[in-house]
């Protein structure tokens, strides 16, 4: 048995028509760094907090650690939590905040006290033991949360968008921090968040939800690499995938602006059937290095009409097949804006979505 | 940037508001003046600017206070209105506290119909039931207790609204926090909610304090064992003697005067806080 | 949470306020309506009997409660222009003073924390007949006053008191109003050449009119419940010329034990007090409604 278990679990809020959360099954191993991720409103945050007990499950079951937790008390499900906002307790010493819930369950005092000293001392606070979190800053305020968290010993971790609140920088950091932290300690961890680059960095796994509904669960590069759906497809990597609505003539690919691309006979087949699709490509996966533009058939041309410079590689914009086309290429291809380009679509990197369903046709 | 003309307005403004304000406190500057005179002095003053002048400092300087403290149970009188006000402070607190949070924070049956009730007994006039609280106080064999005097001031229906529109503000994260780390919602009104809202229950408590120390008419029913008479009927018990000098009843309502003004100097903020959200509480 | 643990934790936060509010708000309102149509006697209850609309008649017929209705509408009078405007006077010169603000508050503020009591004691010195108020006038070459001694100054007196002691609230509460307009609003007046007096006319006093109508509503109920100060300094006299609604009241109620007159005075003087919050919560809510339009205006 999995060590948290969701059956068939729905969540509906009174006065709503609509289920917040439909139907989520899921299991998650002990240890595993599982992130909940989708755009705000689709059932993530809900979910997180019907495992803390803040909600209640409407319907389904709940198991942790092969116990049904349904009508258990939050403090009761050996769980802890690092919110979004923090809510470190304003009054108190960072000291008393990491200790509160130690006290609360009567732990003797030396106990309480090595335990602090060791979460102070491995997230840094030595300095700040006795501050308030008002005389904090955020990243500080976010450590002495996780501090709250992992002196309890519990096990299960849950963190309702901690870097939400953090600048660029500094989220980069901690993020870097936390799944450290969850290599030390071990502890099965549920990260929910909207920013897909925090999902694919630190987890094991991703649940991509849409509406209350699960869409995909998967390892970081699986989703990446074979999303189920055109939605999945679209959330998860940055640049965004481009998509183009295409009619199908035998082996070709007929865009709307009528730009033609002939398909190798194997990739061919996965969409045979259909006369329309979306077709799918990441911008990775156009080629621009003329050198091997022959290797993938069909060569498009088209004008640059912005450029992105990262850096470390550059993001090209043009319009093709009727839509803005986003380009990713190395930083030494370097194209200006108005520059003719030659390119082509890497064919085996296609994904074709149904029109009417959006879910994937022809996977391999 | 001021120009010359608009720095020498000011001057002449804070010059002629500082005349008002001793114009307008004349009253308590006279008070405070010929508390420490015997009334020969009194007298003798009124035709003068004397009249606002404390005499020079002698042996006799206190004898007004002297006389009040030793001849009257007026230190009693002032020792009880603090008990009562030290009672009333922290049942009301909690009482209406509570309630205030349970308005805000906690979703229980009609809570909506609950909140308007409240805000509707804001605008019953309290001295229209005094009777009646005389009537139920005196029927529970309460009359002359101090039981019977603090139950009806406990609750109050502005304190428990005030309470509540503070309480609204806070997170409910915290709250789910202090949950995990087995804080059971009691504990966490006393440990979290009351110590995360100090400025209101500073500006409660003041008002409470205030309003015991200055409130006459229903002590003056409750009370009639000068044992337990507050500050305020004590007052009138020795002003209205006919043996008590001015300057002794000057020194009286001075003393009586001193610990509010305490309060205020302490409080000021609270004082002005609590007072702006009156004026502004509807909009 | 579980709803019914949350019912029940909520209705006992909520219970010890609600049996309070039970015994010495609810029970009380209940029974001073029902009294009121009775001749309920407290020195001998055994006797009550419901007597219908008969106390609301004999009320109107009373000279002494009509007295009493008309001196506290004099009062009322007096005391609401004189404690209104002299707040706002108050406020606005403080407002722009630079010096010493904080004293300013303070000393306007002091005779608000002193009790009616307090107050009341002292003014009956002041208004002695040798007394200081007498001192002062008489440096200005003006006779004598009786003051509180005499049946036509006796009010007017205590309403000048009353102000001088209430006025510092509704300073704050105005000085709170005016730091809350928009200083952009005087620049634009600026930039518009726009003199102090057309500032205060334009600016200050349509930015203001809200928070006065509330101000003015505050001021009239308190005065209406004014009983404390003719309590103290004249016991009603002389000749009824202080005696109030609230007095007349407190008198018959725990003086004479008269409870059942004594109620339908409360209710009759409690529905007049609750008409005047009624048209207070509608003046306030049409600022509402200005705010919300302004705001719709902005977009």
């Amino acid at each position: 048995m999995s060590f948290i278990e969701f059956k068939n679990i729905c969540k509906k809020y009174a006065g709503n028509d609509k289920n917040s959360v439909t139907d989520f099954n899921l299991d998650i191993e002990e240890k595993e760094f599982i992130a909940f991720v989708g755009p705000s409103g689709c059932g993530k945050s809900t979910t997180l907090r019907m495992i803390a007990g803040f909600e209640e499950i409407t319907s389904g079951d709940l198991f942790i650690d092969g116990k049904r937790v349904n009508e258990v008390a939050p403090a009761d499900r050996g769980i802890s939590m690092v919110f979004q906002n923090y809510a470190l307790y304003p009054h108190m010493t960072v000291e008393k905040n990491i200790s509160y819930g130690l006290k609360n369950m009567k732990v003797p005092a030396d106990e309480i006290k090595k335990k602090v000293d060791w979460a102070i001392d491995i997230l840094g606070l030595e300095e700040y033991r006795y501050r308030k979190p008002k005389n904090l800053s955020g990243g500080q305020r976010q450590r002495v949360a996780l501090g709250r968290a992992i002196v309890k010993d519990q096990k299960v971790f849950l963190m309702d968008e901690p870097l939400s609140n953090l600048d660029a920088k500094l989220r980069v950091s901690m993020r870097n921090e936390i799944s450290k932290l969850h290599r030390n300690l071990g502890s099965t961890t549920i990260y929910v968040t909207h920013d897909q680059v925090e999902a694919m960095t630190m987890a094991d796994r991703i649940v991509i939800m849409k509406d209350g509904v699960i869409q995909q669960v998967g390892k970081p590069m699986d989703l990446y690499e074979h999303p189920v759906n055109k939605f999945v497809a679209g959330f998860i990597g940055s640049p965004q995938m481009n998509f183009y609505d295409v009619k199908i003539d035998g082996r070709n690919l007929i865009f709307k602006d009528g730009n033609k691309i002939e398909l190798p006979e194997a990739i061919a087949k996965r969409i045979a059937g259909y006369s329309e699709v979306i077709m799918g490509i990441r911008g990775e996966d156009i080629k621009f290095d003329t050198t091997n533009l022959d290797v993938y058939g069909s060569h498009q041309k088209a004008v640059i009409d912005n450029t992105e410079i990262m850096g470390n590689e550059n993001n090209l914009y043009f319009d093709f097949g009727g839509s803005v086309t986003i380009a990713r290429v190395s930083k030494y291809e370097v194209s200006q804006v108005g520059d003719e380009v030659e390119f082509t679509f890497m064919p085996h990197k296609m994904h074709f979505f149904d029109k009417e369903t959006e879910q994937v046709i022809g996977a391999e | 940037m001021l120009t010359k003309k608009q720095k020498r307005n000011n001057w002449i403004l804070t010059v002629v508001l500082l005349i008002v304000s001793l114009l307008f406190l004349f009253p308590v500057i006279w008070m405070l003046a010929n508390s420490f005179k015997p009334d020969a002095a009194i007298t003798a003053d009124m035709n003068s600017m004397a009249a606002f002048i404390p005499p020079a400092l002698n042996g006799n300087f206190f004898e007004n206070y002297v006389s009040v403290l030793t001849n009257t149970g007026f230190v009693r009188y002032m020792c009880n209105t603090l008990f009562y006000a030290a009672i009333l402070i922290v049942l009301g607190v909690i009482v209406n506290g509570l309630a205030g949070y349970a308005l805000a924070k906690i979703n229980f049956p009609f809570r909506e119909r609950w909140l308007l009730i409240i805000m509707l007994l804001m605008i019953v006039p309290m001295e229209t039931i005094i009777t009646i609280h005389f009537l139920i106080i005196a029927k529970l064999g309460l009359l002359n207790t101090v039981l019977g005097y603090v139950l009806p001031m406990i609750v109050n229906p502005f304190n428990i609204f005030l309470f509540r529109q503070v309480f609204l503000g806070l997170p409910d994260d915290v709250y789910e926090a202090a949950q995990l780390d087995h804080c059971g919602p009691v504990k966490y009104f006393f440990t979290m909610v009351l110590p995360m809202s100090k400025s209101v229950v500073a500006t409660v408590s003041v008002f409470t304090f205030l309003n015991v120390w200055n409130d006459y008419l229903w002590p003056s029913l409750v009370f009639t064992s000068s044992d337990l008479l507050t500050a305020q009927i004590g007052l009138n018990a020795i002003t209205s003697n006919d043996n008590t000098t001015t300057g002794q009843t000057l020194a009286v309502i001075t003393m009586v005067t001193i610990p509010v003004i305490i309060i205020y100097s302490l409080f000021s903020k609270q004082i002005v806080e609590g007072v702006i959200s009156t004026g502004s509480k509807e909009g | 949470m579980k709803k019914r643990t949350e019912s029940i934790m909520g209705m006992a936060f909520f219970g010890p306020a609600l049996v309070l509010l039970t015994i010495f708000l609810f029970l009380p309102m209940i029974l001073t309506l029902i009294f009121s149509f009775t001749d309920f006697f407290a020195l001998n209850p055994g006797l009550t009997h419901f007597v219908g609309l008969d106390n609301y008649i004999q009320i109107f017929k009373d000279d002494v409660f009509s007295q009493a209705f008309f001196n506290t509408v004099k009062f009322v009078i007096i005391i609401v222009p004189l404690q209104g405007i002299g707040a706002l006077v108050m406020a606005l010169l403080i407002n722009k003073v630079t010096h010493c603000k904080k004293y300013f508050k303070v000393a306007f503020f002091v005779p608000v924390v002193m009790s009616l009591a307090v107050v009341s004691t002292l003014w009956i010195q002041i208004y002695s007949p040798e007394g200081i108020m007498n001192a002062i006038l008489s440096f200005f070459g003006i006779d004598a006053q009786p003051f509180i001694n005499s049946a036509s100054q006796a009010l007017p007196s205590i309403a000048i008191m009353s102000a001088w002691q209430g006025m510092g609230y509704q300073m704050i509460i105005f000085l709170g109003g005016i730091q809350a307009i928009n200083p952009a609003l005087y620049e634009a007046a600026e930039m518009d050449h726009a003199t102090p007096w057309q500032k205060f006319k334009d600016i200050t006093l349509p930015e203001l009119k809200p928070l006065c109508v509330f101000v003015l509503i505050t001021i009239t109920i308190g005065a209406f419940r004014m009983l404390v100060q003719p309590m103290v300094m004249t016991g009603g006299g002389p000749s009824n010329s202080t005696y109030t609604v609230v007095y007349d009241i407190y008198e018959t109620g725990t003086v004479n034990w008269e409870i059942g007159l004594a109620s339908t005075m409360a209710i009759v003087f409690a529905f007049f007090v609750m008409i005047l919050t009624v048209i207070q919560t509608i003046a306030t809510r049409d600022k509402e409604d200005q705010n919300v339009n302004k705001k719709a205006k902005k977009k």
